[in-house]
Order: C-alpha cells, then structure tokens, then sequence
C-alpha cells in the first residue's frame, strides 16, 4: 500500500472519529435526557468503533478501501462543480426544468468523448437533453403533478 | 455558449419572477398543495383526500388539490416545516388538528403557534373514545377507574403520541377521575396505538371514535366512553365521560381543517375561505366521508377563528398544571 | 376455495383491463427513484373514487404488487433502489449489470419476485386466520429485538471489514435521530434547518446509492477506452428459469423470510429484502460470492420482498389494522367505499375480497410476464454512454427526492449524503449498513421507549424484555447471529476490497 491513500485514510477516518465524539458530547450534554437515552447508547459506539478506526489508520493498518488516486480527482472534479452548483443553487434559483436543462447539457459536453468540433455531436447532445427534459416533464409534472420550483419558463 | 444560456436564464429570471408579485385576480392558476403532517394512510391524510377530491370542480376552486405528507413526532414535523418554510402564496395550504399543534405549541420546543397559521376552514371532528380489548375485564368507566385506584400508575393504555388529542383526553381523565395511569403513546399514531390494545400490549387505550368505531364492528374492541359533551350519532350507545360521572369537557375532539400560513394575501384568504366549505359540503364528498365512518363537521373561517382562540385557553389551563 | 369461484370475476374486460394497467402503471413507477409502493398507491387513490369498489382495489393492489417488483429495475440498472424494500438487489443485482449480465439479473429478479409472490398470496389465502393471531404476537419488547437483530447483520452486510460495517450502520442509527424524536417531541442535533424534519429515508436511500455512481462514472473523465461501454450477454428466458430453480436455498429462504417478516406490522417490506439476503448468505455454499455478482443474492432478495406483500395485508383484512403504510393507503381505498375490513369482510362482501386476493394473484404472473419483457429491452441501459448515464442518474435524483416531499430540504440531504457516501465507499465504508441502521434506528428506538414505559407500569424492564419465548426465541437468534459474524471475521480475515473480489470474481468466471 502506497503512502497517498494512507495519508487520505488518516484523513477520513480522522473526520469521521471527530465526527463520532462531537455527536457522542452533544448527546451527553443536552437536555433532556429522556430524549437522548438512545443517542448516547448509539454514539458511544459509533465514537469508540470510529477512534479505533482511526488509529488503525494512524498505524497503516487499514485494510480496506483504496482511497482516491490524482488521476481520477482530476476527472471528476469539472463534474463535481456542475452537480454541487445545480443542486445547492441552480434548481431553486432558476427552477427545476432550466436548472436541470443546463446542467444535464453542460455535464453531457464535459464527458461526452465525441469531438467538440463536429456539428453532429453538439446535435446529438441537445436532442439527448431535450429527450431527456421531455420524459421528466411528462413524467413529474404531467403524470404525476409534482409542483417543482419555476423560476424561469417552467 | 455556455454564459449565453446563463445569461438569458438570468435575464429571463428576473422578468418572470417579478410578473408572478403582482396580483391575485386568477388565482388559482395552477395545482394547489395541501400539507398533511401524518402519514399517507393515516385518519387525517384519508379524509383530507376525499374532502379534497371536489377541488378541480369548476364551482369549487377550478384546480385540483394535492396532497403532500410530512410525517414525524405526533405532526410536529409537518407543522415546523408549514410555520417557518412553506410559501404563502396561497399555493401551499395545510391540514390543522385541534388540539394536537396547539397543545404542543404550550408546551414548547416546536416554532409555531396559533399566531403563525390563518384558518380556511374546519371540515371534521373527531372525538376520543376510551377502548378495551373485547375479551377485557372492563366494562364500564368505573371498572377502570377502580383498577386505577387499586394500581396507582399501573393502568396502561395506549394513544397516538405526547400532546395530541388522545394524550389531552388522558390528562382529563386522570384530573376528573383523581387516579395516576400509564399512557403509553405509540409512534405507530392511532394504527398503532389501536394494535396495542387488542393485541393485548396494554390494558385499554384513548383512539379516535371513527377507528374505535370500526374496531368495533370488527369485533375486536368494547368502546366505554365518548369524550365529548354529547353522544356520538355513530355511537349512540356509549354514554359520555360526563354521563359516567367524570367532569370532562370536549377539548380533546379532534378537529381537521384547512389553513394556509401567516403573511399569505388577504385576497387569497377571502377567496379560500369563500369557496372551500362550499367544496366540504359537496354532497359527494358527504357521502364518502358517511361510509369511512369519518364524522364530518362543517365550520366557517370566523367559527373555527373562535374555536382556535377557546382551546388555546383551556389547554393553556390544563397543561399548565403539568 | 372460495378464491377460485370468484377467479372469473377477474377476467371480466374491465377488471383486466384494470389490471393490466395497474400493473404496467406500476412497473413503472416502482422504477421511478423515490416513488416508493405507498407513495405509488397513494397516488392511485383519487383514481379510484370514481370506480366501482371491486375495481378499485384491483387496480391499487395490482400497483402494490409490481411497484415493489419494478423497484428492481432501477435497483439493478442504476443502483438506484426504487425503495428500501430493494436494497439488497443492488448488492449483487447492480453487480451482475456492470458485468454485462443485466438482462439475467432482472430475468431472476422479476420469476423470483413471481414465486415469492404468489407464496405470499396463497399464505394470505389459506392461513389468513392463523396468520392474524401470528401478527399480533409482536409486541414492543418483540419489536425491539427484531430491530436488534437486524442491526446484527450489519456487521457483514456489504462490506469487507466488519468494523466499518458496524461504523456505518452507526453512522445510519445516528442519522436516524436527526429531527424531532418521535415520541416525546423533543428535538436533537438540528444543525440545519433542510434536517430540521429528520431525515426522510427515500431522498436519503437515493442520494446514498445513486450519487457515488454517479460520481465513479465521472472518474472515468473524458475517455472511450476500456470497460465504458459493456456488451450485453444475451440471456435466453429459459436458462433463467433453470437458474432459479437451481437456486433452491436461496429462493426458499427468501420466500419464507419475507413472508414471516412481512406479517410483522411496522417493519414489513423494508427489511425484508436485506434479511433474506444475509440468511441466504449465511446458509449457502458459495457464501464468499455474495456480493459480487451472484444469482442467489438478486433472487433471495426479490423473492423476499414480494413474498411480503400478501402477508402484510393480513393485519388488515382481519383485525382492520393496517399493518405497513401501504396497507393503510389500502385501507383508505376500503373505507370510502364503506367497505369496512374485520372478520367479516369475506362474509359480507365476498366478491370484493376474494376478487382483490385472485387479481394479486393474476397480477403476479402478469408482472412476471411483462418483467421479463422489460429485461430484453431495459438492459441495454448498460450500453448507454456514462456521460450521458451520470446526467440521468442525476437529474432523476434530484427530481425523485424532491417529489416525496415536495421539499427542497430533501434534495440538500440527498446530494450531501451522497457526496459523502463517495468518499466514504472509497474508505471501505459502504451504503448498504448506513440505510439499514437509517430504517431500524427508530424501530429499535420507539419500541424500546415503549417497552421500558409499559415495563415500568408493570412487570419492570428485566422481565418485560427477557421473558416468553418469543424474546427468547429472537435474543437466541441475536447471538447467534453475532457468534457467526465474529467467527467469520476470524476464521477468514478478508484482506480484499470489494473491488478486488470484483475482479477476482471477474477473472475466474
């Protein structure tokens, strides 16, 4: 095992033991008890089987998982940035029906290995969203009668 | 190409998204929410179905109604997310039930109050009963009361949640009657809370009169009590808590409504609380909501006003003793 | 025989027509991410106002039957589970897809859903009266344990490290008490308010599984090469049903696991499917290829889920409780007709029920028919390109999550659990443990509460909760479930990944 996904494990499982004792103090802290009776029986695992986690981490131990390698954060990363934008702002900002539009075309154009240059992709490209949109809206907003956002046309 | 399309969109955005501020002469122009905050199958989620079913009509509102539960903790869940998240453009309306969201507003920890919600419209009322097995012991209100006295805070019964209906029922009954009793709430709602006691779980329990009723019929239960001030037409038989000798008002009858939240335009107000009864007393709607054994009970935007502001009242006083 | 007099009934035009509608409806809305049985049923119910009662539970309980069935096929093309009930088809399901084996998959889910199903049915014709006393057993303390010995399993389930199983269904439990606690009303960790209503189990289940595939598809950046496109075996029709009968073990403990779970009110369909899958794993001889694409895991998992379906109805016809959501949509398709279901249900209105109970069973063969249809031509879903398979699986993300709630909330919690699923499957963490300590967290929870207040009104805790033999009978079951996984986790350390039994898997067959 190569030293990069040892680093990302103490990492991960690091986040998730600090995870596990702020969730184990909060349920031991707050009011009222009668409420949180399960909380503090399930964080005190979840905390205990987390440090044990992470110290097998710390001790390049870990046997499982292989993290994450450069190659393959580069490649998701433009992707990443499309999913998190669409989801945290453009759905509700513009609607659902544009939101979704866009960034199913954006996303289609950045992964698509066919040739940007050729006119017949970017053809290809817009029949495949507007399929796609088509499908939703009959599906969601027809069949169904789903009220989603609409900020923009629909 | 791609800042185009974000440009246009933006441009697009900022033209649609003012000409949907003005006026309300249309409404309604599309499909119409109504929040329900117990689960689909539920007592409340059942007859906010059928009484919703006339909403496309053309003498109702012209647009149809749907329905969309939020479950979760008795409908504190629903309720929260209806004060502090829901549109108030009229689109998005809401089921009520009287006492459950006011008596948990008393009793804190939720955001939302009477003075957060405006009333349409009242379209049920649901009293609680007192249920036993139908192999059980009991047979009167005064059997029960006696086990009480001679098991001080052993008598287990069942009911839908902490501070709904059937938990107010059971603070009554433990004033009136002086006795200290277990109720059990069960996280299941009436369903479940009815399962306890005829599988046996707990000794009786507090149900509504529709479920109890067809409990009954099922054989499955004996319904000792009506907690109302008078007897039920579906229960003609089952003599009042007050009949039986405890002072037991009808605070706890549930009633189902309609609301929309504080801030929506007095104009949709108006025109909800015009149209909607109207649509409650639809003859097919009264013919459904007969054969699920649902009683129904029509009020007005100004009575269930008046309603509201009474219950505040004495669930202020009887939860103030808690 | 009652149930063959009234056979006819359901082959009058109308009611067939129904019938098929239903069930072709409801493949296709099982299919749809966050469209679960109740919602589907639900949805159905103003249609039914206008029809005749007998009708009306036709078309409802033909959509109850194949929405659960339909789920399967986004659970197996897209690793999407249509609802938890299909949870674990993924494991081997999605699996067996990514090896090009897709249209199998669903060929086995849909005739093992078939056989399962109709098992159930019969059970809820034959037995119904023993059955109802069975469903009424299950009291808190019964509950409780049930929940405990589903969290049990989460050790081994899905994962190659037995402690990051446990840490993710830990993960689950703990999400599970976001929101408001359902029994006292009180609120706990509401650190923004998209949780501030908890977190609802079918945005969470689609952001879970659906967002870290899309994600691995995106790692695959710009390219043609390699295993992106994924020729589709062909799979004649008859081979599968000789897998499935091959598949003794497998299909047999799934039918009656999920009949017996099925009868349990309130825990029903949800955990059906997973348990099935871990006995079935437990008992076969092959136990190592779980979940690498294995047949015995899709069909111990479909024939489960369907097998539940007509026992959860029991509760209801008998002692008019329902005893899952779906049934208690159900139940509202009775009431507005005044049917009003007990005891005397098929003496007072015999050709409604019996009617209702022959089309569930029609409609199990038809879902067969029409499934195995779908396999032929679904499967070519493996052939579509990933950039244009992630954009799907996204937008239907989205779209599926906000529709259960019509909630914004709910697709933040969708898109934040699934971007941290990624990561943590990357860790060897996997989704599977995380959704089932997500469902049994509040069972275990709300049970326990009750039982201890019960408890302390009575007999007290220790003996509420450690006598009869049913608590007995499930806390035996308990350890020996425990016993088994740390025997497994000693006798046979598994230094692999997942992805490395993938291959291994890959390069034997």
């Amino acid at each position: 095992m190569t030293d990069l996904p040892r680093n990302q494990h103490i990492v991960a499982s690091g986040i998730i033991a600090a995870v596990g004792v702020t969730v184990a103090y909060i349920s031991f802290t707050q009011e009222p008890a009668d409420a949180f009776i399960f909380p503090r029986l399930i964080s005190s695992v979840f905390a205990v089987l987390a440090i044990w986690t992470f110290g097998k981490a710390i001790l390049g131990r870990t046997k499982v998982g292989n993290g994450i390698s450069g190659e393959a954060m580069r490649n998701m990363l433009p992707g990443l940035i499309v999913m998190v934008v669409y989801i945290f702002w453009a759905a509700k900002g513009l609607g659902f029906y544009t939101a979704t539009t866009i960034a199913f075309f954006i996303m289609l154009s950045l992964y698509d290995p066919a040739p940007h240059n050729a006119l017949k992709t970017w053809a290809k490209r817009i029949a495949i969203t507007a399929g796609f949109m088509l499908v939703m809206y009959g599906l969601f907003a027809q069949l169904l009668n789903v009220f989603t956002p609409r900020e923009v046309f629909f | 190409m791609k800042k185009w399309i974000a440009g246009a969109a933006m441009a697009l955005a900022a033209m649609t998204g003012s000409a949907y501020a003005e006026g309300h002469g249309d409404y309604p122009e599309r499909p119409i929410m109504l929040m329900v905050s117990y689960g689909a199958g539920g007592a409340t989620d059942f007859q906010a179905r059928i009484v919703t079913m006339t909403a496309g009509n053309e003498d109702a509102l012209g647009m149809p109604i749907a329905i969309v539960n939020r479950p979760g903790a008795g409908g504190r869940v629903g309720w929260n997310w209806f004060a502090t998240e829901a549109d108030n453009d009229g689109y998005t309306l809401g089921a009520y039930n009287i006492p459950h969201f006011i008596a948990q507003s008393i009793e804190g920890g939720v955001s939302y109050s009477t003075d957060d919600f405006e009333p349409i419209a009242n379209w049920g009322a649901d009293p609680a009963v007192f249920v036993v097995g139908a192999d059980s012991d009991f047979n009167s209100m005064a059997d029960v009361v006696d086990y009480a006295k001679a098991n001080p805070g052993g008598l287990t019964f069942s009911g839908a949640g902490l501070f709904v209906g059937h938990h107010i029922a059971a603070l009554q009954l433990e004033k009136a009657a002086g006795v200290e009793l277990a109720y059990i709430p069960n996280n299941a709602g009436g369903a479940g809370a009815m399962r306890a006691v005829i599988a046996g779980e707990v000794l009786g329990g507090v149900n509504n009169l529709s479920d109890a009723f067809r409990a009954q019929a099922a054989g499955n239960v004996k319904i000792l009590g009506v907690f109302d001030l008078e007897r039920n037409a579906f229960l003609p038989d089952v003599p009042t808590m007050m009949e039986q000798g405890y002072d037991i008002d009808n605070a706890s009858v549930n009633f189902r409504g309609v609301m929309v939240p504080k801030g929506t335009p007095q104009a949709v107000i108006d025109h909800l609380a015009a149209v909607v009864p109207t649509m409650f007393e639809n003859g097919r709607v009264q013919s459904r909501m007969e054969a699920g054994g649902s009683p129904m009970h029509v009020m007005t935007r100004d009575e269930v006003l008046e309603m509201w502001a009474a219950r505040q009242e004495t669930l202020e006083e009887l939860l103030a003793g808690l | 025989m009652d149930f063959l007099f009234y056979m006819g009934d359901v082959f009058t035009p109308i009611n067939f027509g129904l019938l098929l509608l239903g069930t072709v409806g409801g493949l296709i809305l099982g299919a749809t991410p966050g469209l679960s049985p109740t919602m589907a049923v639900a949805l159905l119910i103003p249609f039914t106002f206008q029809l005749e009662p007998q009708q009306g539970l036709i078309l409802l309980g033909a959509a109850y039957t194949s929405t659960v069935a339909g789920g399967a096929v986004s659970a197996i093309l897209l690793k999407i589970p249509g609802a938890p009930a299909n949870i674990a088809t993924t494991l081997d399901g999605h699996t067996m897809a990514a090896k090009g084996e897709g249209a199998k998959a669903l060929q086995l889910s849909f005739l093992a859903s078939a056989v399962g199903g109709l098992f159930g049915v019969f059970l809820l014709i034959f037995l119904t009266p023993v059955l109802a006393q069975w469903a009424l057993a299950f009291g808190p303390s019964h509950l409780f344990w049930l929940a405990i010995l589903g969290v049990t399993v989460i050790g081994t389930l899905d994962s190659s490290s037995v402690v990051k199983g446990l840490l993710s269904g830990c993960i689950g439990l703990w999400l599970a008490t976001i929101g408001f606690d359902d029994i006292m009303g009180a609120q706990r960790f509401i650190f923004h308010p998209a949780v501030s209503g908890g977190i609802n189990v079918i945005p969470a289940l689609i952001g879970l599984f659906a967002i870290p595939q899309v994600i691995t598809m995106l790692t695959k950046g710009r390219t043609r090469s390699g295993a992106e496109v994924i020729t589709v075996k062909r799979h004649p029709i008859r081979l599968a049903f000789v897998e499935v009968i091959r598949r003794k073990t497998a299909l047999t403990i799934g039918t009656i696991t999920g009949s017996i779970i099925g009868l349990i009110p309130g825990v029903g369909g949800q955990i059906a499917g997973l348990v099935a899958y871990d006995q079935s794993k437990k008992f076969s001889k092959e136990s190592e290829k779980f979940g690498t694409g294995h047949s015995e895991g899709v069909i111990a998992a479909e024939s489960a889920n369907n097998a539940m379906v007509g026992p959860s109805l029991v509760p209801l016809l008998t002692l008019s409780i329902p005893g899952s959501p779906t049934a208690a949509v159900l139940l509202g398709g009775l009431l507005i007709h005044g049917i009003f279901p007990g005891p005397d249900l098929f003496m007072n209105y015999p050709q409604v029920a019996w009617t209702f109970i022959d089309s569930m069973l029609i409609g199990q063969i038809l879902m067969c028919i029409f499934g195995l249809y779908i396999a032929g031509l679904a499967a070519s879903v493996a052939r579509v390109p990933h950039a244009v398979m992630a954009a799907i699986v996204l937008g239907l993300a989205v779209f599926g999550s906000y529709s259960v709630q019509n909630s914004m909330g709910d697709v933040y919690v969708m898109a934040s659990l699934g971007l941290g699923m990624y990561f943590l499957e990357r860790f060897g963490f996997s989704a599977a443990p995380l959704v089932l300590g997500l469902i049994l967290g509040p069972i275990a929870e709300a049970n326990f509460i009750q039982g201890s207040m019960i408890a302390n009104a009575t007999v007290g805790q220790a003996t509420y909760f450690f006598t009869g033999w049913l608590n007995w009978f499930l806390i035996l079951i308990v350890l020996a479930s425990v016993s088994y996984s740390i025997w497994m986790e000693i006798a046979q350390r598994r230094y692999t990944t997942k992805d490395d039994a993938v291959a291994k898997e890959e390069a034997l067959s």
